[in-house]
């Protein structure tokens, strides 16, 4: 490692990120849902200032009024597309085809490019209220290109059976990459979509397996083959993240900033780790309260639904009263660990295992104006497709 | 701020260190921290080897929120265009500094409040707009042109999904009561009734195997009774009052414009709402209101239809009063029929209810009924028996 080369750190402690998940949380509850925007945003903050490349933090700069105002134009938009839209196509549906069926398929295919169109303005919104040494990130416009090339993409992957998924993978990163700046300095995307194919090999040998196990084992040719999906589906989930570790670390040795590179080295086992551990007490917290809810809910309906003979004493506004607070107890706690257990340690990890390579040639890039639009990440919002922060 | 007092002996002059950025190019910089207390306003001087890089008076400096990590702060200068950065990571030069700083984590106003109040009312009076005009218009006009193989398989599909949903085995659906003499019973019953009224379909009945005692009508001439109904009523007449009640929902295309209109608002709560905890029961609870409201009105107008109907028909109209009392009865568990409960119990439930309060319908029948004149039960003795045991 050269001495130019600079090291992240990651600062974020889980025990701090508990409180704040949980207040804002809690607050959002509370106020129907309203205070989701100022959530967001903190924890934000708290994320970006925990990555420290070369010791200084990431600065998340993004305004919740900002994100509101962009959510309310959203709003106004999208309230006259989903609701008109809709009606309409229910009534062609059924005028020409006597069915619902083909409303519901061109409603969400008419909704598929501005989910696309909302992704890309939200990364947008999002890189470009970010800095680190004072310095702003950017991102060029492009949100509509970009959603014609992810359908054009997607109908390739699915015409090959999921075979050339890491061309999808490559070219959208590549235009994403290409369009991003920080400060006066671009970035670009090397590599081919055929050096990072590698990537897909434990994907491929999981799904493989599984399809020649689940074939031979229920077309009734030797039903024992069936056992063997105890050790290919495992495998499909393995490969399925060693596909995202790999190709973050494909594309992002390959991506420059003028002579500045990266060095990623993120690990598929503890990624995995993480996740599966992640999932594990999520799950359990879920199930617990989830059944508990249901239990106190189904009593206050029917007192003697558990049990022919057992009839539960009390009135049933009581039984209410003690499910409700266990239902919002239940969000909660979903929000929070997801926040302690998922994001918190992965965006750790890929930070830590993240070099910048020539960061001495970081000092000589300078500042750039502020893209002011108007709508921030609304459509995301509004469509509930925001990034994983 | 007001008057600062010291207690004690003069503080050690301040002094630190830290790392600067000055947000025109991303060099960091080590400097010097000092206060310099003759400038007028007291100020922060940051200095790289003697030069004086910045000086950010006290009363301007902020702190940045939400920062993770204990150890570290970092500082700017009021003014959203100050991007300039100050990283202190010693513990001590902090608390020394923030302790002289007046308001290190006063906010700063980024957006105008007159926009955001602007676009909030332009929001709510465009959603409003679309749900409560736009929506229900263009659903009225879209079910009346809806053709009749469209509305018949919309009310096929739906009838489907009711028999699952009400059905308690999990594969087989709710099962249909159909002898060949009760169904020809309900069919001579609907003649009678609508004698001289075009129907856009031939009517279709269907008897539920269920309990309850309840009747709906869906698109495309689709009426259907559950076996509770039957079991509940007297006389073929009460039964003819709420087939004609339900006919007069059907020549309305009631079902098909709520199923349109359904179709149109729940996309657009789910979009307000989004994903926040318990938005799913809000969002049924808003949409319960929205159609019930809208209900009210088509149910008072089937009744007046209904009503109609059996007029022509020659039937008795009492019937239809006395309908109405049986089921206030089986709503209140109100056995004796004294009925005064449900008015105090309903209260701001009025509103969800999506049929008008049974006393008010049953005021409403007994003021327009005209004086019957010469009238014959809707079924003959046969008939009505055929149709009781309809379910055996």
């Amino acid at each position: 490692m050269a001495a130019t080369d600079l090291d992240t750190e990651f600062v974020g402690r889980r025990k701090a990120l508990f409180g704040l998940a949980l207040r804002t949380t809690l607050l959002t509850i509370v106020t129907l849902g309203i205070y989701r925007f100022w959530m967001k945003t903190r924890l934000r903050r708290w994320y970006w200032s925990a990555v420290r490349p070369g010791g200084l933090p990431l600065e998340y700069a993004g305004d919740p009024l900002e994100k509101l105002l962009g959510f309310l134009i959203a709003v106004v938009v999208m309230a006259f597309y989903i609701g008109i839209v809709n009606l309409l196509l229910m009534f062609v549906s059924f005028s020409l085809l006597n069915s619902a069926a083909a409303a519901y398929i061109i409603s969400f295919l008419g909704v598929l490019p501005i989910v696309f169109f909302a992704r890309y303005r939200a990364r947008r919104y999002i890189v470009a209220r970010t800095r680190w040494r004072g310095i702003r990130f950017g991102v060029e416009k492009g949100a509509w290109g970009y959603a014609w090339r992810c359908i054009a993409h997607w109908c390739v992957t699915i015409l090959s059976l999921g075979l050339l998924l890491p061309r999808q993978t490559f070219y959208l990163e590549k235009y994403r990459a290409d369009r991003t700046r920080y400060g006066s300095a671009a970035f670009e995307q090397g590599g081919t979509w055929r050096g990072m194919y590698g990537a897909m090999t434990h994907q491929l040998i999981g799904v493989l397996s599984t399809a020649v196990f689940a074939l031979v084992g229920f077309t009734g040719a030797a039903p024992e083959a069936l056992y063997g999906l105890g050790v290919s589906l495992p495998w499909v989930l393995y490969g399925w993240v060693s596909y995202k570790v790999e190709t973050f670390r494909y594309l992002s040795n390959h991506k420059a900033l003028g002579v500045i590179g990266f060095d990623a080295n993120p690990r598929t086992g503890r990624v995995l780790w993480i996740y599966l551990r992640g999932w594990f007490v999520i799950a359990l917290v879920v199930a617990v309260l989830g059944g508990a809810v249901m239990i106190f809910a189904l009593l206050a309906i029917d007192p003697s639904a558990l049990s022919e003979e057992v009839t539960a004493s009390g009135p049933s506004w009581l039984y209410f009263l003690i499910a409700a607070p266990l239902y919002f107890a239940l969000f909660t706690f979903y929000g929070v660990l997801t926040q302690i257990m998922l994001t918190l340690p992965l965006t750790a990890h890929y930070a830590q295992t993240l070099t910048i390579l020539n960061g001495d040639k970081i000092g000589e890039v300078a500042q750039r104006d502020r893209d002011e639009f108007a709508e921030a990440e609304g459509f995301a919002d509004a469509l509930d497709v925001g990034a994983a922060f | 701020m007001g008057m600062r007092i010291h207690i004690g002996a003069t503080p050690p002059v301040f002094h630190g260190e830290a790392t600067y950025v000055d947000s025109e190019i991303a060099t960091p910089r080590n400097v010097s921290l000092s206060i310099d207390e003759s400038r007028q306003p007291e100020s922060l001087l940051i200095t790289e080897d003697g030069a004086e890089r910045a000086a950010w008076p006290l009363t301007e400096i902020r702190r940045l929120r939400d920062q993770a990590g204990p150890e570290g702060i970092v500082l700017k200068q009021l003014g959203l265009e100050n991007l300039a950065r100050l990283y202190i990571s010693d513990p001590e030069t902090t608390r020394l500094l923030l302790a002289r700083c007046a308001a290190p984590l006063r906010k700063e106003r980024p957006i105008k409040r007159g926009k955001i109040l602007l676009w909030s009312l332009a929001a709510m009076a465009s959603v409003a707009l679309i749900l409560f005009v736009l929506i229900p218009s263009l659903a009225d006009q879209m079910a009346e042109r809806l053709p009749p193989q469209g509305e018949r398989a919309l009310g096929e599909t739906t009838f489907e999904q009711i028999r699952s949903a009400l059905s308690e085995d999990p594969v087989l659906p709710l099962a249909v009561c159909e002898t060949a003499a009760g169904v020809a019973a309900l069919n001579a019953m609907a003649e009678r009734i609508t004698l001289g009224v075009e129907l856009d379909h031939p009517l279709q009945f269907h008897v539920l195997d269920d309990p309850m005692v309840n009747a709906f009508a869906l698109p495309g001439g689709i009426i259907v009774f559950f076996r509770g109904m039957l079991e509940a009523t007297d006389s073929p007449d009460e039964l003819a009052s709420v087939m004609a009640h339900e006919i007069g929902h059907v020549v309305s295309h009631d079902p098909t414009r709520h199923a349109l209109r359904s179709a149109g608002s729940i996309g657009i709560l789910g979009l307000l709402l989004g994903d926040f905890a318990g938005g799913a029961v809000v969002l049924l609870l808003t949409e319960k209101l929205i159609a019930a409201n809208y209900s009210q009105t088509a149910e008072l107008e089937a009744d007046a239809f209904g009503l109609r109907r059996l007029e022509a028909a020659q039937i008795d109209p009492e019937a239809m009063a006395l309908m109405f009392t049986r089921l206030q009865q089986s709503e209140g568990g109100d056995p004796e029929g004294k009925g005064e409960d449900e008015a105090d119990t309903v209260g701001y439930l009025r509103y969800f209810l999506s049929h008008p309060l049974t006393q008010d319908r049953i005021s409403i029948v007994r003021q327009e009924a005209l004086p019957a004149g010469e009238t014959t039960p809707s079924l003959t003795q046969d008939q009505w028996q055929a149709l009781k045991s309809i379910c055996d």
